[in-house]
């Protein structure tokens, strides 16, 4: 692989290299190996990396104008390393922060002292659309409200920054264990070698996970998968998922409730079911409660939720804790909950509903990244930096409109790792995505689904946006 | 097994059946074009669509029997057939809803199977029927084999539990119907024409019966014969009698279902069909009207399946 006009920036983190020609010491034999690789063998390795989503139908579903298409998220085959002491100081970051979201969750639909003590402003919560009056009062199975959680984060020369908490249904676990199949297949000796961690594990962990949420410890629980349908661009991951921990892959149609029990239509006739996980958005998930017209949700399952006769992974009413404006307040929770001081920082965070963040926001746009609150997918949002001057002033006006539906960060210098674009090695930005699972106890592997924006420049990695995916090494070396 | 997994493997089974028989008859077909008197060419292009129960495109009405002609529409004919996505039943929109069914129900197949199926559809999802139509034969033959080959992938591998029978099911009631319907659109036009022979060697081909025939009947061809053996010959795997006698099979290996009426009009729909070719057909005057009442059957069958194990009535289930 030739790294021979590979644009080394001192001013960015960048994953392989601390200066120009000289990797990290956890990357260096990995370097090595990568340059002593012909660069036909790594384009052979590549074309299979790809051709092989392509014949597994490894895919995502993109809605066009006209009809709805299968797509491959675009692999790249070198891996991002990361040394297992780096890991290390991420996991315990991640553990810190899903015990504080957990602890708010129960918090703030319950007692609500975070609020009385003066640590989030009421309106924050009430006025977020994700906070749910129906959940008020509700407890849930060993007050584990968040099961699965996949946090962005990213990396810059201050380290490891929290960019997003998933809380509701974060999606993209599946292309860490088929990049890491794909790629582990492909660089079949250095992989060896590079004594990586595994990460294929996940599904049992998952499995385990959810049977510990098992209403009042029923032994064997009957697990299902709710997705909302195969046109759900997430579809092939809800049914690897489903694959993976032996459940069975159901929509809402497939499952009634009866006297307060929640049963699924088998050719055996109705069978009773103890955990959904669901991957189905809170409004969907019972027309009874939420959203009237959802034809993807089951009525009357909020009841056997309530009751306790069903556990739901994640509980309803998460979002409430991934908020971007609620996001800014992270680090005070975990003083507030844990007395201890945050491991992982957040981006700094202007949130347009406070006058002063607002014309500081307007003042400054072209040097930040401006998203709506409820937003997630890249979508809705102006990377400052990249747009032009018309953009900023169709966006400013949106803005004023409804300034508490907009939050600001500044353009942050995400790290970028090599890549190999035309035939040799090229910086990308990149991100990561760890999974935590939390049951009984909390887990999780150490791998992550990393993405990077392959266009020359682009910040943005989201699958939708034109990002790829990379098989993400903690190796022990 | 969840219901709709079950009905989703049984159509991806039915839907490949399909795919399958339709590539083997338009495989002969258009190996006729190249040496087969233009009645024949006709002959066939009309048993077809006699079979899928289709009306040819309009203005394809096969009525100037000229060679130009016949080899003129045979392109617009063969394509309808095969990639008009608009036909339900083409080759081209029977391995589409296969293989969506197949990919909605990962779960309940294996890998392998998977994997062989979605690699034919990558093979077919961006052809034309331009594409194919210098060596058109090669095309069908190869998409046969690979549903022939996905079939053997399945017995390989597939875990024989409830999805497994559920497939079987699918693909021995679509096998029994599409030979019916086939057999009677045979016995209708070769009754309408003077050479009482014609089309009946091709029938044997496209059951694989021609080695069958000649080891049980000799080499000469007479049209009772080839019909006893391609209704009843339970040895024959493509044979009416071989077909539901499968279907009755992979029934029985099933518990009953919640549907309990259903299940019980399913399980003697099934033993009907089998006992009207094993003590009727040997004594049928009419051969058609015996064909026409196990078409029947076959079809009532799919109904009562699906009856008693996906649309019961929940008030009639046993909760588990």
């Amino acid at each position: 692989m030739d790294f021979s006009s590979y644009e080394f920036d001192p001013a960015i983190h960048d994953e392989m290299f601390v200066a120009e020609g000289e990797p990290r010491d956890h990357c260096s034999a990995v370097y090595e190996a990568l340059k002593g690789l012909p660069d036909e063998d790594l384009n052979t390795i590549q074309e299979r990396v790809t051709r092989s989503f392509s014949q597994e139908g490894i895919t995502f579903t993109v809605y066009g104008d006209e009809e709805a298409e299968e797509r491959i998220i675009p692999i790249d085959c070198v891996p991002r390393l990361l040394a297992l002491a780096e890991w290390r100081e991420l996991e315990a970051g991640l553990v810190q922060r899903i015990r504080t979201l957990n602890l708010f969750l129960a918090d703030v639909y319950g007692d609500c002292r975070v609020v009385r003590d003066g640590v989030i402003p009421a309106d924050v919560i009430l006025g977020c659309p994700q906070y749910r009056l129906a959940m008020r009062g509700v407890g849930v199975p060993n007050d584990v409200w968040v099961t699965i959680c996949g946090t962005d984060i990213v990396r810059t020369h201050e380290g490891f920054m929290v960019l997003e908490d998933n809380l509701r249904v974060p999606s993209g676990v599946s292309y860490m264990i088929a990049n890491r199949k794909a790629v582990k297949a492909g660089l079949r000796l250095l992989y060896r070698r590079s004594r990586v961690q595994d990460v294929e594990q996940y599904g049992s962990l998952l499995r385990q996970t959810l049977c510990e949420l098992s209403p009042g410890g029923r032994p064997d629980p009957c697990l299902v998968l709710l997705t909302p349908g195969t046109w759900n661009s997430a579809f092939y991951e809800h049914m690897f998922l489903a694959h993976e921990i032996g459940a069975e892959l159901v929509e809402g149609q497939d499952l009634l409730v009866n006297d307060g029990f929640v049963y699924m239509r088998t050719t055996a006739g109705l069978r009773r079911v103890d955990v959904i996980y669901r991957r189905v958005d809170d409004d969907f998930l019972d027309p009874l409660v939420f959203r009237e017209d959802s034809l993807l949700g089951v009525p009357g399952l909020m009841n056997a939720f309530k009751r306790g006769n069903v556990a739901l992974a994640n509980a309803p009413g998460t979002g409430v804790a991934d908020d971007k404006s609620v996001y800014a307040y992270v680090p005070d929770m975990v003083r507030y909950y844990l007395g201890e001081e945050p491991l992982l920082q957040n981006v700094e965070t202007h949130l347009c509903r406070r006058p002063e963040d607002l014309e500081y926001t307007l003042d400054n746009l072209e040097h930040l990244v401006v998203k709506r609150v409820g937003e997630s997918g890249g979508y809705g949002m102006l990377v400052g930096p990249h747009s032009t001057p018309e953009e900023r002033d169709e966006y400013a006006r949106t803005l004023r409109a409804d300034p508490a539906d907009f939050i600001s960060q500044p353009t942050l210098a995400l790290s970028r790792s090599p890549c190999l674009i035309d035939g040799h090695a090229e910086p990308r930005h990149v991100d990561l995505r760890p999974f935590v699972l939390t049951g009984n106890e909390t887990r999780i592997v150490p791998g992550a689904f990393c993405r990077v924006a392959l266009r020359k420049g682009s910040l943005v990695v989201n699958s939708s946006q034109g990002g790829g995916g990379k098989d993400l090494w903690v190796v022990d070396l | 097994m969840l219901s709709r997994s079950a009905q989703g493997v049984y159509w991806m089974a039915r839907y490949l059946a399909r795919a399958g028989y339709l590539s083997r008859l338009l495989e002969l077909q258009v190996q006729f074009l190249v040496d087969r008197s233009v009645e024949e060419i006709h002959f066939g292009w009309k048993r077809i669509y006699r079979c899928m129960k289709r009306l040819p495109p309009p203005g394809e009405e096969f009525l100037p029997e000229t060679d130009e002609f016949a080899l003129a529409d045979a392109f617009t004919l063969a394509d309808d057939l095969t990639f008009e996505r608009s036909n339900p039943d083409s080759v081209w929109s029977a391995v589409a809803s296969g293989r969506e069914n197949a990919r909605q129900m990962r779960h309940c197949i294996s890998g392998e199977m998977w994997t062989t199926l979605n690699a034919a559809w990558l093979r077919i999802r961006d052809l034309e029927a331009v594409d194919i139509w210098r060596t058109p034969e090669v095309f069908y033959a190869r998409t046969r084999s690979e549903i022939h080959n996905f079939v053997g992938v399945a017995d390989a591998t597939m875990y024989r539990g409830v999805a497994w029978r559920f497939m079987r099911l699918g693909r021995a009631i679509e096998r029994a119907q599409l030979a019916v319907s086939l057999l009677l659109a045979q016995i209708d036009l070769s009754r309408r024409t003077e050479r009482r022979t014609l089309g009946w060697a091709s029938m044997l081909r496209t059951h694989h019966a021609l080695e069958a025939y000649g080891r049980v009947y000799g080499i000469d061809l007479k049209p009772d014969r080839v019909l006893d053996l391609l209704v009843a010959d339970p040895s024959l795997p493509g044979s009416v009698l071989a077909t539901v006698q499968a279907a009755a099979t992979e029934l029985q290996g099933l518990d009953g279902g919640p549907g309990v009426e259903a299940d019980a009009a399913a399980r003697r729909l099934a033993g009907r069909a089998e006992a009207l070719i094993l003590y009727d057909w040997p004594e049928a005057s009419a051969p058609e009207e015996l064909l026409e009442q196990v078409g029947q059957s076959t079809r009532d069958l799919h109904e009562a399946v699906l009856d008693a194990f996906v649309d019961y009535a929940i008030e009639d289930s046993p909760l588990r």
